[in-house]
């Protein structure tokens, strides 16, 4: 059912938020999700994750705050088929995370940019698209259409090398979105750049996520950037990794970094941290 | 402040690494020129064993035949060809199967534990010690000489090779994971390519080998090559001069082997930035 429905909804391309004026489906659900990693030593099982439920709709752009250890980054693997959970469900649009990732509908950033210091920043871009078995001229027309998103047009015959950990952090989100998948996971992507450079890429995010209408799911540790950037923001406490609240971010749409200086930014900050419990 | 400037411009030649290697290379030729005059006082034989450097360099533009018919050049020339052609095809052979090896003991890890420990036994046999067994198995000193030089290429291409493979960050796996790619597209797409400056580790430390190693198994028997007229050269069934310029010519092969896989290296792989061992004034 959920295919038929988002199968209409990317042809147009509208850059459009999840609002009021469409039906919002949920795409990924979590139930009763829990993740313990075995420990065959002395130290017993470690409980990354326990008892987590969490809806989330699609095109939403929802955030995962909590200090290391929380499970939050655990949450995203097990989202993405890395890792198993040992008890409760995942679906994604109905199916698991390991259907979903054969469907390709991940698109994934990590902390690092992970290119391939070989290839050129379009043919980096490129990579998905080869597994993809994408015709060749295809593939060309959508990296050029990538390159434009994230403002790398220049830069196409660059090697990563080349290019500051700003610029290949964008590489590393065109390429993430050059297979079109419907859900953008993100791992602490800006937490390696300086803080100008950060709030560029936060301002830039927001823009290609307004334009793309993809559902994000970004574990940050740092709750400015949550806050900033989410519809909502759930928290995670550690020992054992769990969600202890959930905020909604209400700061109206699209977000300018001034936005920052408003009372209304101060108190959901406030109102984050006010999640954490035993740290 | 014009001595002031006067004084830093001396230290910045005093300090700049061509002004080492300068000083090292004069201290060189001081060092030889004055052991050559030494030795030239106390001389038994007809030639002086420790030649000047002039010397050296005249007897190669010298048409003075010290063979029946060939100069001491063109002695050095055709015996180069033949040892290094030898060179060049063991050092082909070993960086392919220790290549293939490595990809084997990273796709299984059983190949791993059962071979990495007979590598390490190999590379510890004396070059001289293999030699005999070698040829014992080959039959043929023409072949267990390319075989030789394999044996010594092979084992620094496959240790790097395999690091290479094991230093790939896990996040790598990671995406093509995600995009469900299957193990040879992870292959090629991915490991083969990021082996690839692990592969020229390996290289640069076998080419000069290879080079070394031919030279050596070369004296084993007869049949030409560079070690051959190395050993006839020094019991003075020919000039000195041939032992000299086949030193080196060696001695500047094996470097030049080196930056010949740097340049491979620069031609294969445009978008590093690749590692030269730093030596006086290069780069």
């Amino acid at each position: 059912m959920a295919d038929v429905y988002e199968a209409g909804q990317t042809a147009g391309g509208v850059a459009e938020t999840v609002s009021d004026s469409q039906p919002v489906k949920t795409q990924i659900v979590i139930q009763n999700l829990s993740v313990i990693y075995k420990d065959d030593g002395t130290r017993g099982d470690t409980v990354a994750l326990q008892d987590v439920n969490l809806d989330i709709k699609k095109g939403e752009f929802v955030s995962l705050v909590g200090p290391s250890g929380c499970g939050k980054t655990t949450l995203l693997r097990v989202i993405a088929d890395l890792i198993p959970a040992t008890a409760g469900d995942v679906f994604i649009s109905g199916l698991t995370p390991r259907e979903a990732r054969l469907e390709k509908r991940f698109g994934i950033v990590f902390q690092n940019p992970v290119l391939m210091d070989w290839r050129t920043i379009r043919r980096n871009v490129c990579l998905p698209l080869e597994l993809l078995k994408m015709p060749k001229p295809l593939r060309t027309k959508k990296v050029t259409e990538m390159l434009d998103l994230v403002g790398l047009q220049e830069f196409g015959h660059h090697y990563p090398r080349e290019l500051s950990g700003g610029m290949q952090q964008r590489v590393g989100i065109a390429r993430a979105l050059a297979i079109d998948p419907r859900i953008l996971l993100m791992d602490e992507p800006f937490s390696a750049l300086d803080e100008f450079t950060k709030e560029k890429l936060h301002e830039d995010l927001l823009h290609i996520w307004q334009q793309t209408n993809k559902t994000v799911v970004f574990v940050t540790h740092n709750i400015q950037e949550a806050v900033f950037l989410s519809d909502r923001v759930v928290v995670f406490s550690p020992h054992p990794g769990r969600v202890t609240s959930v905020v909604n971010i209400t700061i109206p749409r699209p977000r300018t970094l001034s936005m920052k200086n408003t009372v209304e930014f101060t108190e959901l900050v406030a109102n984050v941290r006010s999640g954490f419990v035993g740290v | 402040m014009a001595p002031a400037k006067e004084k830093s411009v001396w230290k910045r030649i005093a300090q700049s690494p061509r002004t080492v290697t300068l000083v090292w290379v004069l201290g060189l030729i001081i060092i030889w020129e004055a052991g050559a005059t030494i030795v030239g006082f106390t001389k038994r034989t007809p030639e002086n064993v420790l030649p000047h450097l002039y010397q050296i360099l005249a007897s190669v533009f010298s048409f003075k035949k010290v063979t029946a018919t060939q100069t001491a050049a063109q002695v050095v020339i055709i015996n180069a060809g033949i040892t290094l052609g030898r060179a060049a095809i063991g050092f082909i052979i070993g960086t392919a199967v220790g290549y293939l090896l490595a990809l084997f003991m990273r796709l299984f890890v059983a190949v791993e534990k059962i071979v990495f420990p007979y590598l390490m036994l190999i590379q510890m046999i004396p070059i001289l010690g293999m030699a005999p067994i070698v040829l014992a198995m080959s039959h043929d000193i023409d072949k267990s000489r390319i075989i030789i030089a394999a044996i010594l290429t092979f084992y620094p291409v496959a240790v790097n090779t395999l690091a290479g493979f094991k230093s790939i960050e896990e996040e790598k796996f990671e995406l093509f994971h995600s995009y469900a790619a299957t193990t040879p597209e992870v292959y090629i797409k991915m490991m083969i390519p990021s082996s690839i400056p692990y592969l020229f580790t390996g290289l640069k430390i076998s080419a000069p080998m290879a080079v070394t190693a031919s030279i050596l198994v070369d004296t084993l028997q007869g049949g030409g090559g560079l070690g051959c007229m190395l050993s006839q050269s020094l019991k003075h069934a020919m000039s000195i001069y041939v032992f000299w310029q086949i030193v080196f010519f060696s001695a500047f092969v094996g470097i030049l082997s080196y930056y010949l896989m740097v340049l491979l290296e620069k031609v294969v792989t445009p978008g590093r930035k690749i590692a030269v061992q730093k030596t006086g004034g290069n780069e």
